[in-house]
């Protein structure tokens, strides 16, 4: 996967080529909007990184220029802005995402492989998920864990489900009120941690191996392993 | 008319000017007109007491003349009805108008002696006797059977008879009543002209003035960029428009110095929270061990409580500004009460606390849904937060005139009376709060760049109750 990465702040563009790198994009830099023009057609990219806020151009008028060159590969938006900008939502409309600063890492990845999914669709979508010995039926919304089938609210399924799309990989708190509940917002209460505390009630019974890891500072994780 | 259309203040300014201006006028013109009436009435009664002089003293020669024989009366009496042909101020379309004339001559004892005129002279001569009429200085006389009084010349001549003409009033009281008549019609259309011309005028220049009052709330609350309709002409209202697109342009600017200002504080703070953030996670997984994690852990904790608060501080300072920029869509209040109450409620029931909605179904206002969510979001944070005791909460939800009312209500202790009035403002939390006092300011703050309201109050019946409100549309 070639990835272009536009960021000025060398502190943030060196953080993020190394976690980049290590989930296994292949990641090219550049730290203005000039640069990343140039690279860009050159050579195709997969998907695409870009800071809003770049020393010579606006980030936007930037995707703007690319897409009018011919380079339709999505792109990531990267935004320390206060509001939202009409134009992000509109490219956000038009297949692309957007993510504001500071941002965890994992959410990073996980909008990118969204991304990647959303520009190459499979051919069929599984109606099964499995994760070790946990089971989801999508068409049934039914899950069972070891064969027993467990008694999950609509809403406990759509969680069950988004962390089994997303076994073994970190899902943030953010992630899971953007993914399930459609909101970004930062709550300052524990709301999501006493969803995932109920779910893991149901999910890992007495004797059985606990799926549900909380990873402190970060988010959830379900086992895959 | 079409004033329905205005707005009832401005009508009615037009309504007042208009009134006042053409009471004066009218007051005015009717002062003109009553002197021209008093003027035409003496000139009209000077010219018949003229002609009534004249013609009485010709009686009274040919009387004089005539020989006192069998032929006297006959040649008098022709002469008088000769003269009362020559009626000043006579309708002609009247053919009996015999009766508005009489000639009447006295005897040297006062009897009646010769009459001419319609119907008997005696009630006549009673009433000359009666009134004492001088000669050469006409007056009025009444007579018995007559409304209208009878002017009345008369001459004494030699042989101590006297002569008495009268002319009844009538013709005269008739011609003086048309002209009233016309110059009543003639002031009430004036009057009414002038009326007319003054309610178009100040309600086309209290349009203008409407139109600019309109374009100054409309861009007050959604659009600075916009600016209030100017006209060519040099007039005060246009003065105004213009001054107040200066005083917009200054606001706009000021606006935008204040938004730059939040974005770059937020831009320079947020870079380098981006970079220690993720500093700190890449450098997680080199610690397998949970204590030694712990420090970078809870400084990514610290960094997110730090950054929430950053945004959540220049929110409610652009807020207070009034500068919060929206970016409207529809937004159904149930539906995201609903999923606020899913994502909630087993919080909620974890302390123990009952959440129940009373909503009429969808209810759609024109809002920014990010910051709705966030609003709800505090409110509900709030809620859990600061309710230790209370046990069930209620949210209703309903229209009310132009705007969606949503009441949260506990039954916990209520709030602090100490803190009550100052509850929305920055920093103000209870005793026992742990938060960064800006969640319910933050409220406030959404709730106002939507032109609604937040109220909180203690029930009566105990508990807190917060109300807020936001308008259906932005207009």
């Amino acid at each position: 996967m070639r990835l272009l990465l536009v960021e000025d702040e060398i502190d943030i563009q060196s953080f993020l080529r190394t976690s980049l790198e290590e989930a296994g994009y292949q990641v090219e830099a550049a730290t203005d909007g000039k640069t990343a023009e140039r690279l860009a057609v050159d050579c195709p990219f997969d998907i695409l990184i870009v800071d809003l806020g770049l020393p010579d151009q606006d980030g936007i008028s930037l995707i703007l220029k690319l897409r009018q060159i011919g380079v339709h590969a999505p792109v990531l938006i990267l935004s320390a802005r206060r509001s939202v900008d009409e134009r992000v939502l509109g490219l956000e409309q038009g297949g692309d995402d957007y993510l504001t600063k500071p941002f965890a890492l994992a959410e990073l990845l996980a909008r990118l492989r969204n991304l990647l999914k959303r520009n190459n669709p499979p051919g069929s979508e599984a109606t099964k998920l499995r994760v070790l010995d946990l089971e989801l039926d999508l068409l049934r919304r039914e899950a069972t864990r070891a064969g027993e089938t467990l008694q999950l609210t609509p809403q406990e399924f759509v969680l069950l489900e988004y962390l089994c799309r997303n076994a073994g990989r970190v899902v943030t708190r953010s992630m899971i009120l953007d993914k399930v509940w459609g909101m970004r917002i930062q709550p300052d209460t524990n709301v999501v941690d006493v969803h995932i505390y109920r779910l893991r009630g149901k999910v890992d019974g007495p004797g059985q191996q606990p799926l549900i890891r909380t990873l402190r500072g970060m988010g959830y994780v379900l086992k895959d392993r | 008319m079409s004033s329905r259309t205005g707005s009832p203040k401005l009508r009615s300014a037009a309504w007042r000017i208009s009134l006042w201006a053409t009471l004066a006028f009218a007051c005015g013109t009717l002062l003109v007109f009553l002197f021209l009436h008093r003027f035409v009435a003496s000139d009209i009664q000077r010219r018949s007491d003229a002609w009534l002089s004249g013609e009485v003293e010709v009686l009274g020669d040919v009387a004089e003349r005539t020989p006192k024989d069998a032929l006297y009366d006959r040649v008098v009496g022709e002469v008088a009805e000769l003269a009362e042909k020559e009626v000043p101020n006579k309708d002609l379309s009247e053919s009996s108008s015999n009766d508005s004339v009489f000639f009447l001559q006295t005897g040297a004892d006062a009897s009646l002696k010769l009459w001419v005129g319609a119907g008997r002279g005696e009630p006549y001569l009673q009433a000359i006797q009666a009134a004492r009429i001088f000669p050469d200085q006409p007056s009025d006389l009444h007579v018995r059977g007559f409304a209208i009084p009878f002017r009345v010349a008369s001459i004494r001549i030699d042989d101590g008879s006297s002569i008495y003409l009268g002319l009844s009033e009538r013709d005269e009281s008739r011609v003086l009543r048309n002209l009233s008549i016309r110059f009543f019609l003639f002031w009430l259309l004036l009057v009414l002209f002038g009326f007319a011309i003054v309610f178009f005028t100040t309600r086309r220049m209290l349009t203008h003035v409407r139109e600019i009052t309109e374009a100054a709330s409309r861009i007050g609350h959604s659009d600075l960029t916009a600016r209030v309709p100017t006209t060519k002409r040099n007039d005060e209202v246009s003065h105004l428009a213009l001054t107040l697109n200066r005083m917009l342009d200054r606001i706009e600017s000021s606006m935008h110095q204040l938004h730059t200002i939040t974005d770059s504080l937020a831009h320079d703070l947020r870079s380098p929270l981006t970079a220690i953030r993720g500093k700190l996670e890449i450098s997680l997984p080199a610690f397998p061990q949970a204590e030694k994690a712990e420090p970078i852990v809870s400084a990514i904790e610290e960094l997110d409580r730090l950054t929430d608060f950053l945004n959540k501080s220049l929110d409610v300072a652009e807020a207070k500004a009034d500068a919060l920029r929206l970016n409207r869509v529809p937004v159904d209040l149930d539906e995201l009460l609903k999923i606020m109450i899913d994502l909630y409620e087993p919080s909620m029931s974890e302390k123990g606390l009952q959440v129940s909605l009373h909503s009429a179904g969808p209810l759609i206002v024109e809002a920014d849904a990010a910051l709705l969510h966030r609003m709800i979001a505090n409110l509900f944070d709030n809620e859990l937060k600061h309710s230790p005791s209370a046990r069930s909460t209620s949210l209703r939800l309903r229209v009310e005139g132009q705007s969606a009312l949503f009441v949260l209500e506990d039954d916990g202790p209520g709030f602090d009376p100490e803190v009550l009035p100052h509850l929305f403002e920055r920093r103000v939390k209870g005793r026992e709060s742990n938060g960064h006092g800006l969640g319910l300011a933050f409220v406030d703050a959404v709730a106002r760049a939507h032109r609604g309201t937040v109220t909180a109050s203690n029930r009566e019946e105990g508990g807190a109750r917060i109300t807020v409100t936001i308008p259906l549309n932005s207009l």
